[in-house]
């Protein structure tokens, strides 16, 4: 088992003939996931690295009915008519990597993803990868540096920064231990999916023994978690590092790398969500490294949890 | 982009919204209004409590003007100043429509007392998730509470609502919303924040550059690095001054969060805050690292980031080498570097280090990214105490 992607899951990339589109198609097949259709308009009848590309989401899904999930990697002023099209297609899986989209459009398509009944990974996603089973998304790059970082395992890991997916699953892997599956959800201020959505599946999943996350500065996605865990819908053991702390002693208001991460007024202050997850039972990491050690200690039950 | 009142209440006016008539201070124009009300134009809010907004009959109007000129508002020049006409006010509400991580959706806050005092009422405040359509507004309204006049605000808010979506605002702040005597809604102020990302949608928009938000004036350096910036769309550069000695130079949004929390958690004290991400070209590197290093009495350097899925590391290298070897710094460097070609990068490092005769250790993953902190700040405090520099 894992959550969200397996063997079983066939990919469709939406921008497929873009620099980025076909570079996330090219690492996907490199790690043996099944890619089976490219769309870009207008430049149906092309093929990208073997792969059959159409001008439509629906004339792929006529051609290749099997399409269970789809990566979304296009300019930002297209991110919301691709994403339509998909939720319209009733695409189980969309994942979207477009950085830069506007919230107002990331807004809408979270609602209509909910009305419709499918799920989205992102926008600013860095993708999902389920170790030896399915990569959707540039999730661990080059071939090199995902076979160096990634193995089967019990562990899920759940990360905000893309640039910090790599590093989180390392310290893991340094422990001694594999992952099940790693989802980047992105740091925009509206998340398709958020840290809660995810634990809710790491609970059901008999291979995740606990799960790993990555959490910044700003929003309230973090403080979900802490009332979740207060609620026991989450009892597996988790590990948290929130990124920030060193920002409530700056000006309020700059933005620190990602959209999401403003500190306005109390809202989104590190401190506070440590407190809140530190008290409803998760093991807090003081530094990013001691993540490892804390989710191998707890899932040998060698720390209280 | 943060508006400034005049520009947010133009906006306003726009969509329907009732403001005060006002105009911008010259001083070669007649004062317009008796009494007026005389406004500093800043981006950071509180300026009734500083004494930045005055209400004076016309004669006086100019002299207040001008002393607003020449004062500073959290580090912000003050170089406009509005002239209002006098509202009389019944009642002061507050309505503001912003992005809710809870909701995910928009939402607008309304407090039926407003003013000055907003805060001691944050208890008071209702949110109401809303959509670029089929917004049941007159639902809000009962909901909010209002005990009368509903046309007036049903109007209002589906305005404001319209106003929020169509110019990709990410916060619209009217505080207050005065309901005058015989009933009209007036916004007397106007916060808003329009998304930089959505400017693609919005391209014949011309509003000035603003000032840099730092809570305090740029610095020569900071002022170079949004140059550096401009010049070259590839990649992102950020540079923040701060006052400690060790130079930061760290790649990626959440990389140089987490690493500036790592030694900041040591009793580290970094003399910058850096971020480079969206593969930079070696150019921007090489002049952002030369800013770096150009900072007085550093103790010490630490070049960080966490593992790249694509960036190659022998090539993004080669602009830090560039600057390290016309400045050849005396106190020690800590590398931590991980990613495609990972051994051809270090290769590079350890061979200018050889040349330069750098103080210099260099780590690739086997190193985690954040452990790197006890090292630079163990060393720099070692350089410190040798070379006599006070901490």
């Amino acid at each position: 088992m894992a959550i969200l992607i397996d063997e079983s899951t066939r990919i469709l990339v939406q921008g497929i003939t873009g620099k980025e589109g076909s570079r996330a198609a090219k690492v996907m097949l490199e790690y043996g996931s099944n890619v089976v259709a490219g769309v870009t308009p207008g430049k149906g009848g092309w093929s990208i690295e073997g792969i059959p590309v159409y001008n439509s989401v629906k004339e792929a899904l006529t051609k290749h009915p099997e399409i269970n999930a789809t990566i979304i990697i296009v300019p930002p002023a297209f991110a919301k008519s691709a994403a339509l099209e998909a939720i319209e297609a009733a695409i189980p899986l969309i994942n979207i990597l477009t950085e830069g989209m506007p919230v107002q459009d990331s807004a809408h398509i979270v609602h209509e993803a909910a009305k419709h009944r499918v799920h989205i990974v992102g926008p600013s996603s860095i993708g999902i990868l389920s170790p030896g089973k399915c990569r959707l998304g540039v999730i661990g790059g080059e071939q090199e540096i995902i076979e160096r970082i990634y193995t089967p395992g019990s562990i899920g890991v759940i990360s905000k920064s893309g640039g910090m997916t790599n590093e989180t699953a390392w310290v893991v892997r340094q422990a001694g231990l594999g992952h099940s599956t790693v989802v980047g959800i992105g740091g925009d201020i509206i998340c398709g999916t958020t840290f809660t959505d995810l634990l809710e599946r790491f609970e059901r999943d008999p291979q995740t023994k606990g799960v790993v996350m990555f959490g910044e500065l700003g929003g309230t996605y973090e403080d979900q978690v802490a009332h979740m865990l207060k609620k026991k819908k989450f009892t597996k053991p988790l590990a948290v590092f929130i990124a920030g702390r060193f920002a409530e002693s700056m000006p309020h208001g700059i933005a620190f790398g990602h959209a999401g991460a403003i500190i306005e007024g109390s809202r989104g202050l590190p401190s506070s969500k440590i407190h809140a997850l530190a008290e409803a039972g998760a093991l807090v990491a003081g530094r990013h490294d001691e993540l490892g050690e804390l989710i191998k200690g707890a899932i040998n039950g060698t720390v209280e949890n | 982009m943060r508006l400034y009142e005049f520009e947010g209440k133009g906006l306003l006016l726009k969509y329907g919204i009732a403001t005060p008539r006002s105009q911008l201070y010259s001083s070669d124009e007649p004062i317009p209004y008796e009494p007026v009300v005389v406004k500093a134009q800043t981006l950071s809010g509180g300026r009734g409590k500083e004494g930045l907004i005055a209400v004076t009959s016309r004669e006086s109007a100019q002299q207040a003007a001008e002393e607003l000129l020449k004062r500073t508002h959290h580090f912000e020049y003050i170089d406009r100043v509005l002239l209002e006409e006098k509202i009389e006010v019944k009642h002061e509400f507050y309505v503001a429509i912003t992005y809710d991580t809870d909701t995910r959706s928009a939402v607008v806050a309304i407090c039926l007392h407003g003013g000055v005092d907003i805060n001691a009422h944050a208890d008071a405040v209702k949110r109401f998730p809303v959509y670029p359509t089929d917004n049941e507004i007159a639902e809000i309204v009962r909901k909010a509470g209002f005990r009368d006049h509903h046309a007036e605000w049903e109007s209002f808010l589906r305005s404001a609502i319209n106003c929020f979506f169509s110019e990709d605002c990410t916060l619209l702040e009217i505080n207050p919303v005065a309901r005058t005597h015989d009933g009209k809604l007036i916004a007397l102020d106007a916060m808003i924040e329009l998304e930089d990302e959505a400017s693609f949608r919005h391209q014949a928009r011309k509003y000035p550059a603003r000032q840099a938000g730092f809570g305090r004036a740029p610095t020569e350096r900071e002022e170079r690095v949004k140059e550096i910036n401009a010049q070259d769309f590839r990649g992102t550069i950020k540079y923040l001054e701060l006052d400690g000695d060790i130079g930061f130079l760290a790649a990626g949004g959440g990389g140089s969060i987490t690493c500036m929390d790592a030694l900041t958690s040591v009793h580290g004290r970094p003399s910058n805050f850096t971020e480079f991400s969206g593969n930079p070209s070696d150019e921007k590197v090489y002049e952002l690292t030369k800013v770096i290093l150009s900072k007085p009495k550093l103790c010490g350097l630490w070049i960080v980031g966490a593992i790249a899925n694509f960036t190659v590391m022998d090539t993004t290298m080669s602009g830090v080498i560039r600057a390290l070897g016309e400045t050849k710094p005396a106190y020690p460097i800590v590398v931590r570097r991980s990613g495609p070609h990972e051994k051809e990068g270090i290769a590079l490092l350890q061979k200018a280090k050889e040349e330069l005769g750098l103080d210099m250790i260099i780590y690739g993953a086997e190193m985690p990214m954040t452990k790197s902190a006890i090292i630079i700040k163990q060393k720099a405090d070692d350089y410190r105490r040798q070379h006599g520099h006070t901490n």
